[in-house]
This record gives C-alpha cells, sequence and structure tokens, in this order.
C-alpha cells in the first residue's frame, strides 16, 4: 500500500526496500484513527453545548451519543456536568472559563491527523507508533482523572463524556498493539527531533483552539452592573442569618429556599468554586410555598416553610440543616405534600433545638419578616439569588459565570 | 518528497481549521444571541405586598381614612373613638360592617365577659394566631366594641381598653417595632356597628353560646390583604 504521504520528511526519512506494515499495525491505526475522530466529534458536541451558553440562556444540551439523538432541555448529567466547575479552566478570568472539552478537540484533531498520517505510511516506525502511544496516553489519562471526578465530585454521569472517555481507551489499547506488532528497525533519524517537532504541532493545536477562543468569546458589561441593587440593605435581628460568617470577607445575601432544587446546585457550585471564602455571606429564607408566601399561587416546594421556621428556631444550625434538607429535598416535600405535620415531627426530631419554637406565632412573624424584607427590597419572587454588597448577581451568571462574575464583583469593590 | 511533504502540511492544516472554523463559528453565535438576549428576570413577579379581591376601592377608601386619621398608632397610641370612626369611615354601621364581611376567612373575634378588659388564655391564643398569619398584609386593624348593657360612655370606655388589650399583648408577646406602624385601632363602643348574630359563625377564641350581646364583647382582629 503505497501513498502519498508516505516517506513524508518531517516525521522520518528512513525506510527499508521492499518493507511495508504489517496488516495488522494499519488495522490498529485506523481502528485508532478512526477513535480519535469520534473523539473529536464527541468532544466538538460538548463544545457546541458549552460555547452556545455563552449567551447567557439556557439552552438544550446534546445528552445522548446515538444518532439522530437531539439535544435535552431539561436536567440530565450532562448539564450537571457542564455546570460544574471542573467543565472548564480559568474560570475567574474568563466568563464561564476555558471550556476542557475545547481542549479534547484539539487533542483529538491533532491526534486524528497524526495517527491517519501513519496509518497511512507505507512503513511505519516504532518512532511513530512509540509517540502515539504517548499522545493517546494524555486523553486517556484525562478521561480516567475526569471519569473520576464525574463519579466522585459532581455525582453525575455525562454519555457524551462517557463515550469520550470510551474512546479514548480504545485508541489507548489500538496504538498499543499496533506500536507492539510493528518491526524494529535500526534508528537512522534522531527520535528526539521527531517527537519534538510532533509535540510541537499538537501544541500549536491547542494553542491555536485555545487563542480563537480567548480572542473570541462574547463578554457582557452586565457581568459588572449586576441585575439589581437593593434598597434596604439593613435587616432587623434575626431577618439575615449568618451562613459563612467571614469579618474580612465582603457583605453578601443569599436568597434561598431549603427545598428548592436550584438552590442546592447553586450552593454546591458556590461551595466548589472556592468563592464563599471571600464572602460574609448571609441568607434570606424565600420559601416558594404558598402555606407562608403570599407571592406564590401555589406550594412550588411544599414543606419549605416549615423547614424555614426550623433554620430560625435553631439559626446556629443553619448549616446542619441546610445540607440536612438539601440531601433529602425530594423525599421531605413528599412528606409534606401528604402531611406537613410530620414533615414538623420530623424536623423536630432531627433538630430537638427546634422543638419548642417550630410552628409558634413567633417563629411564624419571624419568617413573614424575612419574606417582607424582600418585599421592601422588591426583588425578584424566585431563588436562589445572590448580592454582593447591594448588587444583585444576574441570574444567568450564577452557573457558569459564577466565579468569573464574583471575581470581578468583588475585585471592582474591593475586597473588604 | 515535496509532495508528500505538501499533504502533510495540508492534512495538519486541515485538521486544524476544521474545529478551529468551527469554534469561531460556535462564538460568533453566541455573541449574536447574547447581544440579542433580553434581561432573563424581566418576566419574573417582584415581591410585593398582598392585594385580595375584596380590596374594593369602596374598602380601600375607608381603609385609608381610617389609618390616617385613627392610627396607625404613631407617637404614643392614638386610636379613633366612636364619633371620630363614624366621621372619619364615613358610612353607616351597617355598611361598615358589610366591608369587612369579605374577611371572614382572614378575622378573629377576640370576646370578652361582661365588664372586662383582660384577655383570657383562648383569647390570647387568637390574637397571637391571628398577628402570625401576617402574609401579605400590610395592615392589621383591631376594632372593638361592647355590648349595650351599660351608658354609652362606659361602654366607650370599655372598647378603647379592649383595643389597648390586645395592643398589650401583641407588644409584650412580640417585641416587635413594626407594631406601632401596622396596627390601627378602632373603638367602637355600643355607638357604631354593633355586629349581628351572623358573625357567631367566624373563628371567635370562644366556643360557647354567642348572642348578640357577646359577640359585641368582642375586638375585632384581622390582617387586611390591601395596598393601601
Amino acid at each position: 500500500m503505497t501513498s502519498q504521504f508516505e516517506n513524508e520528511p518531517l516525521d522520518v526519512a528512513a525506510t527499508v526496500p521492499d518493507a511495508q506494515t504489517p496488516v495488522t499495525v494499519v488495522r490498529f491505526l485506523y481502528t485508532a484513527a478512526a477513535c480519535a475522530i469520534l473523539g473529536a466529534i464527541f468532544a466538538a458536541i460538548s463544545s457546541a453545548d458549552f460555547i452556545s451558553h455563552l449567551d447567557r440562556q439556557v439552552h438544550s444540551i446534546h445528552c445522548s451519543v446515538l444518532p439522530g439523538a437531539g439535544a435535552t432541555i431539561g436536567e440530565s448529567g450532562c448539564r450537571t456536568a457542564m455546570m460544574s466547575p471542573y467543565s472548564s479552566l480559568f474560570r475567574t478570568a474568563i466568563w464561564g472559563g476555558l471550556p476542557i472539552s475545547l481542549l479534547a478537540l484539539a487533542v483529538y484533531s491533532y491526534m486524528s491527523v497524526r495517527i491517519f498520517l501513519s496509518a497511512r505510511r507505507k512503513q511505519v516506525t516504532r518512532t511513530e507508533t512509540g509517540f502515539l502511544v504517548v499522545g493517546s496516553a494524555l486523553p486517556f489519562l484525562m478521561s480516567i482523572i475526569y471519569g473520576t471526578i464525574s463519579v466522585v465530585e459532581v455525582g453525575a454521569i455525562c454519555s457524551v463524556c462517557a463515550a469520550i472517555y470510551v474512546v479514548s481507551l480504545v485508541m489507548f489499547v489500538a496504538v498499543i498493539l499496533a506500536h507492539r506488532n510493528t518491526e524494529r528497525r535500526p534508528n537512522v533519524f534522531s527520535q528526539k527531533s521527531a517527537y519534538t517537532t510532533w509535540f510541537l504541532q499538537g501544541c500549536a493545536y491547542v494553542i491555536g483552539i485555545v487563542l480563537v477562543y480567548f480572542m473570541f468569546a462574547p463578554q457582557s458589561d452586565k457581568v459588572m452592573e449586576g441585575c439589581g441593587k437593593l434598597v434596604r440593605t439593613k435587616a432587623r435581628k434575626g431577618v439575615l442569618i449568618p451562613y459563612i460568617e467571614n469579618k474580612a470577607g465582603t457583605p453578601a445575601i443569599t436568597v434561598l429556599d431549603p427545598l428548592c432544587p436550584a438552590c442546592r446546585a447553586f450552593e454546591n457550585r458556590l461551595e466548589i468554586s472556592g468563592m464563599q471564602k471571600r464572602l460574609n455571606l448571609s441568607v434570606l429564607l424565600f420559601p416558594l410555598d404558598s402555606s407562608c408566601n403570599w407571592m406564590v399561587d401555589q406550594a412550588l416546594h411544599p414543606g419549605a416553610c416549615a423547614v424555614s421556621e426550623a433554620i430560625l428556631c435553631a439559626p446556629g444550625q443553619i448549616d446542619e440543616i441546610m445540607t440536612w434538607a438539601f440531601s433529602k429535598q425530594e423525599e421531605l416535600m413528599d412528606i409534606a405534600k401528604k402531611d406537613e405535620k410530620k414533615l414538623r415531627a420530623l424536623l423536630k426530631e432531627s433538630f430537638p433545638k427546634t422543638k419548642a419554637c417550630l410552628g409558634t406565632s413567633k417563629v411564624r412573624s419571624r419568617l413573614n419578616k424575612s419574606l417582607r424584607w424582600a418585599v421592601s427590597n422588591a426583588i425578584p419572587v424566585l431563588t436562589p439569588q445572590l448580592f454582593i454588597r447591594d448588587k444583585r448577581v444576574c441570574d444567568e451568571d450564577t452557573d457558569l459565570g459564577l466565579e468569573y462574575t464574583l471575581a470581578q464583583m468583588l475585585s471592582a469593590g474591593g475586597q473588604k | 518528497m515535496k509532495t508528500a511533504s505538501t499533504h502533510t502540511a495540508m492534512a495538519l492544516f486541515l485538521g486544524f481549521t476544521i474545529p478551529a472554523g468551527l469554534e469561531l463559528s460556535w462564538l460568533q453565535n453566541a455573541r449574536t444571541e447574547l447581544e440579542a438576549a433580553s434581561e432573563s428576570t424581566s418576566e419574573v413577579a417582584i415581591a410585593s405586598v398582598s392585594e385580595d379581591q375584596y380590596c374594593s376601592a369602596h374598602l380601600k377608601r375607608v381603609l385609608r381614612r381610617v389609618a390616617g386619621a385613627c392610627g396607625l398608632i404613631n407617637d404614643g397610641g392614638r386610636g379613633c373613638k366612636p364619633t371620630d370612626a363614624k366621621s372619619v369611615a364615613a358610612v353607616s354601621g351597617d355598611d361598615f360592617n358589610t366591608l369587612f364581611r369579605p374577611l371572614s376567612h382572614r378575622a378573629s373575634i377576640i370576646q370578652f365577659d361582661a365588664n372586662e378588659v383582660m384577655l383570657d388564655e383562648s383569647a390570647k391564643q387568637l390574637v397571637e394566631n391571628a398577628w402570625s398569619a401576617q402574609r401579605g398584609a400590610s395592615f392589621f386593624f383591631v376594632v372593638s366594641r361592647a355590648s349595650q348593657d351599660g351608658g354609652a360612655k362606659k361602654n366607650q370606655e370599655l372598647s378603647r381598653l379592649r383595643a389597648g388589650a390586645v395592643l398589650e399583648h401583641l407588644t409584650t408577646k412580640f417585641d416587635d417595632p413594626d407594631i406601632k406602624n401596622q396596627v390601627g385601632l378602632l373603638w367602637l363602643g355600643e355607638e357604631f356597628a354593633q355586629l349581628g348574630t351572623e358573625f357567631c359563625s367566624w373563628n371567635r377564641s370562644r366556643e360557647d353560646d354567642c348572642t348578640q350581646k357577646e359577640i359585641n364583647r368582642s375586638a375585632f382582629v384581622a390582617w387586611i390583604d390591601c395596598a393601601i
């Protein structure tokens, strides 16, 4: 098998007359090339989904690798993974950060070309296959790392990502087999110089893709402006509950409903982002439950009023109660939907400090004060919300752009 | 040799330009969408006080006049006595009561013994429950009365003290600075807007028999869900 790609001077010049690459090696290399192309396609799907969110709107996400499967707008492992801080790098430097999938796209694109060039050569050398092994090890190692993070940290598996992990494994195995089946021949060229050249080519791919991203990723002035301001930052005692007490941090208020799944996800993102350390954070309880909140027509999160009361009864245990409520949201809402008294009994049992207080007119009145503080500031009826000093972080900046937005807002006002 | 080298370079070039071109087009789309996007919360409701269906223009006018002239109890506990209430409300006693009928689900009637101004335990409990059921309401009205036993002057004083007893209990129990801005007191004695026995079916502090005299030895308390 001869081709116009053989004897490429950039790669290696050594050939043995009449020797040909064994068919098995060629097959392994084509298998690896196919995997690299698939990897590039999946990475492109992920990147396109990520980049579509740079307009700060809600978009559907491709969460199936089956041909013809459409994108979905609801919650999925892919959305969870994409919104997690592990989906991108440099998140405080650029809105959303640089998506990891884009780096994968660069690497797989380069590996596709590199493997294809080797497969088309008349005599592939161990130097080439050796480089392919090293080159394939990178996406394979990254797959192991990211697969572990998905399971352990994010707690969600993204099917497109999983497909990338699988193709990286097959590609790695295929190039190892190709390498093992490639005949040893005397080195008549510099292995070091070939590796350097190929490595630099790979780097050029990655750098090029990264540069395009940094040069053309859209930015918005809204990040600094925020989306509204508090009219009254001061509140009566007990309305704003200290959550993360950090006297050196910037004063911030988060508007939360303990049974709101979006609040749980937000709280999780904030914690993982590490930005919490820079905030002196208080919580305004804003249960989206019509049993205490007249601003909602129905109990969007049944039982949220009862859990909020429990927090007001034992403000010192806010962290404990929030963690408990976040971890059992669906279960608690189900209990409350059937019989709220059972939820109240469960709260009293789980947090004995709330026993004498939960359900009393005093604590109900205090919860009402929280809601009325929201009224006096005319804030939107939704959760979660985050205020840095008196400035409201736009909702579209509380997921992918959270770290960037906080970094900008904190540095703009000078961290206290 | 030269051709092979050119082809390699071309493969490398294509291998880069295809993903880079795709990336560029995605970024351009995102930029266009970002510029066209409106603020996400523009269609979200804003936190506000309640405005219930019963808040007719007539009721709001009466409430505004009462709230303005009879309290809220700024600076030392101002309220309205019967003659004030009549002129301020500018409606007949029956019409006055009719205005409050839609509050049946929100109001509570705190009952007192004859010639008494002290709240019993069930009365205290009902006052506390009523106060803590504020929700989005802005004003808490305490409208106290007396039965027509005894003289008008004595009954006026009785009803004033009954309204005061409710206020006193709220202040003691809740220690809430908002009380002075949110509670309006009217004491109507026996002279204005006596309650009929149909009010016996409302939420009362006592479960025993209810005559017209008994229902008027009372303080009617309710949060008003009207933005006045």
